[in-house]
């Protein structure tokens, strides 16, 4: 009965990998992705949030406020796409078993994602103390971009641990150079991190 | 204004290399098959418009605004 | 091509031993069927609590003046009863209840794609329940279920209970979307194409995208409610610069899906009753598969007809109003398929089909009171009165509740091994039909008439109607006390069922009753649609489901 194997027959081509981590990693691939589905879909919202608001007819930035400074920003959104660039190589170094470049474009990554959170917080600093621009006290405009932004940091936050640990465990043995869904899991996410901020860096500082 | 200048011209150089590294990256990867792979191509893709943001705006062609009073 | 080998060594075989401790197999099971009963339990537990808040409402508004309960309890109890039967009833009844238990099994998968993942779905389900009830303590949300800025900035603490109880809520039905999905992409049988899954795998489809998109929305709405009252960061605040209107836009365009969560499994389980007991194929299959997808879609695109009073933009009006009756199309092609499949068939009037039956008249009497809300110069002059909380209620309560009691009868005997009374069911069955429009059928009319919605007190003219609407309330209760007797009982002593009672063709009845832990002793190959009632059944592999014949081996703990 030919169309017994329809639904099934996708999973070929995995050479020496054996049929039930194939069958395991299509399923934790398609939910991994689905999960950043709607990550993406929480961000969206705060974005229409925050462009609903920008639009009530105050002007933008509200009166009282400064524009946010653009060079600054350029740059740290620069370091973050560079990690997004190095973790892409440190997995294709991994898938071609090279484990020291790997290892040393993964360390790379963890510190421009660690230096984006430092530029981060230095922007942040200055906003509040300089310019006295504060989450809860400086109306629409210190609400959507500290909670947007927020809540992007603690993404990348997430993201620095989360490769750390991915870091360690592939050290440790955890993943070979048949079987890392992990690793590339990391890397989706991470670039899914890299690919939020394209979208937030465009909607508060160029428009 | 000296940070400023020194910013930009990290902001430029980087940017520029970033935008050929995701460009590269994807080019090198643009027959890979499965989910996963189309999805890095596309990520790739989204990269390098966001490196080219990052030029634009440091060189000031994207998001230079006269300062509010 | 034997179906052994076209699963060697995949995931189809790879069975885990059966847990045999108490709290790994009943508590914390990754069993789909057991968490799909733990769902169903606690979702019957919480219409009970919330269906005493409503008789509560009921026994307020049997006077003109009120005064079983104080203006600012009665505010608490219309606000708890409506988040809680939706979040806390309907939704997880027919996703997490009815999809668990019976989705997998329609499909020949031995469990959804990720178990543990189901398991946490599940416990964050009771546990945002007892916060929502909770909330009464510290004083539960006032501006019932929508929690419009700024009356619910301007609420209690519960308010803050009432966020964060919903966004967890929200966070399970998020990852049970994700989990179904994937299930039912990824694990079908062998030869279970799209156009061979049962009807209410194709409900399910259309629902999990819903669930895990919307409610993603939902959750950030919450959020911003959440800090908003918490920290004072404004976003609903005007006083602020912030904006009302923006939380119902965000509120909305979870919320109108959510409906659709909600009734797109009920019409999968009517398409599964339907058609068997008619004893006939289901007519207008694709149709009624494609037309759950086409109301998911278009459902993400009509939200903003909830506020065509709120100020918004007349030429906003016009396409929302228009998108609305579009979504009328697929909705009436669904109605008229069930009718054809009635239509000359060999009806058993079970209690399973008397609620189908009846589920068709009210749901197509809700969705023509909708059609009416959708249009904008309607909805300015009944927006905000009883003749909403009519339609709402029809849909709700006459569509989906009655599709959950359908599927009860229906599937009961697949989780049990046994039957439910029928004497008893049918008794249910009309008692909770009279009482339910007995109750809901005059605030059409008191709406027209200008009877607001939400209050505690109304006018003297309304109250002969309002005396009526509540007895036959007490008829409803009684229908659904019944109901809760018959199963309770029927659990232990209802008649012995068998494997297949309603001689159905769908996967699920032709494996024992209760299924055993690992489903199928075979993964069954499917070449063609189950519905046709004249044909031998479509499957190959299931010899040996009701012989003697040995378990499929174990993988053994790891």
């Amino acid at each position: 009965m030919a169309v017994a194997t329809l639904p099934h027959a996708q999973t070929a081509d995995h050479g020496e990998v054996d049929r039930l981590y194939a069958e395991t990693r299509d399923l934790r691939l398609n939910g991994f992705l689905l999960f950043l589905v709607s990550d993406v879909v929480l961000f969206s919202s705060f974005i229409f949030a925050y462009l609903y608001m920008r639009n009530t007819g105050q002007g933008w930035p509200p009166p009282g406020i400064n524009r946010l400074d653009v060079a600054f920003a350029a740059l740290n959104s620069v370091v973050l796409f560079g990690s997004g660039a190095t973790m892409h190589y440190a997995l294709e170094n991994w898938k071609h078993g090279n484990f020291g470049r790997y290892a040393g474009l993964m360390v790379a990554t963890i510190v421009l994602g660690a230096m984006f959170l430092c530029g981060q917080g230095y922007e942040y600093t200055t906003l509040y103390f300089r310019e006295h621009v504060s989450w809860a006290g400086s109306g629409i405009f210190g609400a959507s971009f500290f909670t947007l932004t927020g809540m992007h940091g603690f993404h990348v936050f997430v993201g620095v641990w989360y490769l750390t640990v991915l870091l360690l465990q592939s050290v440790h043995g955890v993943y070979t150079k048949q079987k890392y869904f992990g690793l590339t899991a990391g890397t989706l996410y991470w670039h899914f991190v890299d690919v939020i901020w394209v979208v937030l860096f465009s909607i508060f500082y160029l428009i | 204004m000296d940070l400023a200048i020194i910013e930009k011209i990290f902001a430029i150089v980087g940017g520029i290399i970033v935008f050929l590294v995701a460009v590269i990256a994807f080019w090198n990867d643009r027959k890979s098959v499965g989910i996963d792979n189309h999805v890095f191509k596309l990520m790739l893709v989204l990269l390098a418009v966001g490196a080219a943001l990052a030029f634009f705006a440091a060189v000031g062609l994207l998001g230079n605004f006269p300062k509010a009073a | 091509m034997t179906v052994a080998a076209v699963h060697g060594g995949g995931i189809a075989d790879h069975i885990h031993p059966e847990p045999q401790s108490f709290i790994r197999r009943y508590i914390f099971s990754i069993d789909h069927k057991i968490i799909g009963i733990q769902y169903i339990i606690t979702g019957f537990v919480f219409l009970v609590l919330s269906g005493m808040l409503a008789e509560l409402i009921r026994v307020q508004l049997m006077h003109a003046n009120g005064g079983l309960v104080s203006n600012d309890t009665y505010n608490e109890i219309y606000s708890v009863h409506g988040s809680a039967m939706v979040w806390l009833v309907i939704i997880p009844l027919v996703t997490g209840g009815f999809g668990n238990f019976v989705m997998p099994l329609q499909i020949g998968a031995r469990d959804v794609a990720f178990p543990w993942l189901n398991m946490l779905s599940f416990w964050m389900f009771p546990v945002a329940g007892l916060m929502l009830f909770s909330s009464f303590l510290i004083g539960a949300p006032v501006a019932g279920w929508t929690e419009y800025p700024p009356m619910s900035l301007q609420a209690g603490p519960g308010t803050s209970m009432w966020c964060a109880a919903i966004f967890l809520i929200g966070v399970s039905s998020t990852l049970t979307g994700i989990n179904f999905l994937v299930t039912i992409l990824k694990m079908r049988a062998p030869g279970m194409t799209f156009t061979r899954m049962p009807l209410f795998v194709w409900a399910q489809l259309a629902t999990a995208p819903l669930s895990m998109v919307a409610t993603t929305a939902l959750a950030a709405a919450l959020a911003a409610l959440f800090i908003e009252r918490q920290f004072g960061v404004p976003f609903y605040d005007p006083t602020k610069g912030g904006s009302p209107i923006l939380w119902q836009h965000m509120f909305w365009f979870y919320s109108h899906p959510a409906v659709y969560i909600m009734i797109l499994p009920a019409f999968g389980i009517i398409s599964e009753v339907l058609p068997t007991f008619s004893r006939k194929p289901i007519f207008g299959y694709k149709m009624i598969a494609f037309s759950s997808v086409a109301i998911a879609l278009a459902g993400f695109m009509v939200w903003a007809h909830h506020m065509f009073t709120s100020g918004l933009a007349p030429f906003l009006q016009l396409p929302f109003m228009i998108l609305t009756f579009v979504i009328g199309v697929p909705t009436g092609i669904k109605i008229f398929s069930w009718m054809a499949t009635l239509w000359g068939g060999k009806i058993h009037f079970t209690s399973s089909m008397l609620f189908a039956i009846g589920f068709l008249a009210l749901f197509t009497f809700g969705g023509i009171t909708g059609i009416l809300l959708a249009a904008v110069p309607f909805d300015f002059h009944v927006h905000g009165t009883y003749f909403v909380v009519a339609h709402f209620h029809y849909v709700l309560v006459g569509g989906s509740l009655m599709g959950i009691f359908a599927g009860t009868y229906y599937w009961f005997p697949k989780m049990t091994g046994r039957l439910m009374n029928e004497f008893w069911g049918r008794l249910h069955f009309w008692l909770f039909f009279i009482g339910f429009n007995g109750t809901f059928l005059p605030m059409h009319w008191l709406g027209i008439l200008g009877m607001p919605r939400r209050v505690p007190v109304y006018d003297p003219q309304f109250q002969g109607w309002n005396q009526f609407e509540s007895i036959m309330s007490f008829v409803m209760t009684l229908g659904i006390l019944i109901f809760f007797a018959n199963l309770l009982v029927s659990i232990r002593n209802g008649k012995k069922g068998g494997a297949n009672p309603w001689n159905a063709r769908t996967l699920e009845w032709q494996i024992p009753s209760p299924p055993h832990y690992y489903n199928f002793k075979n993964i069954p190959a499917v070449y063609a649609l189950p519905y046709d009632f004249s044909e031998p059944l479509p499957y190959t592999g299931l010899e040996n489901e009701l012989t003697d014949s040995p378990a499929p081996a174990t993988a053994g703990a790891h």
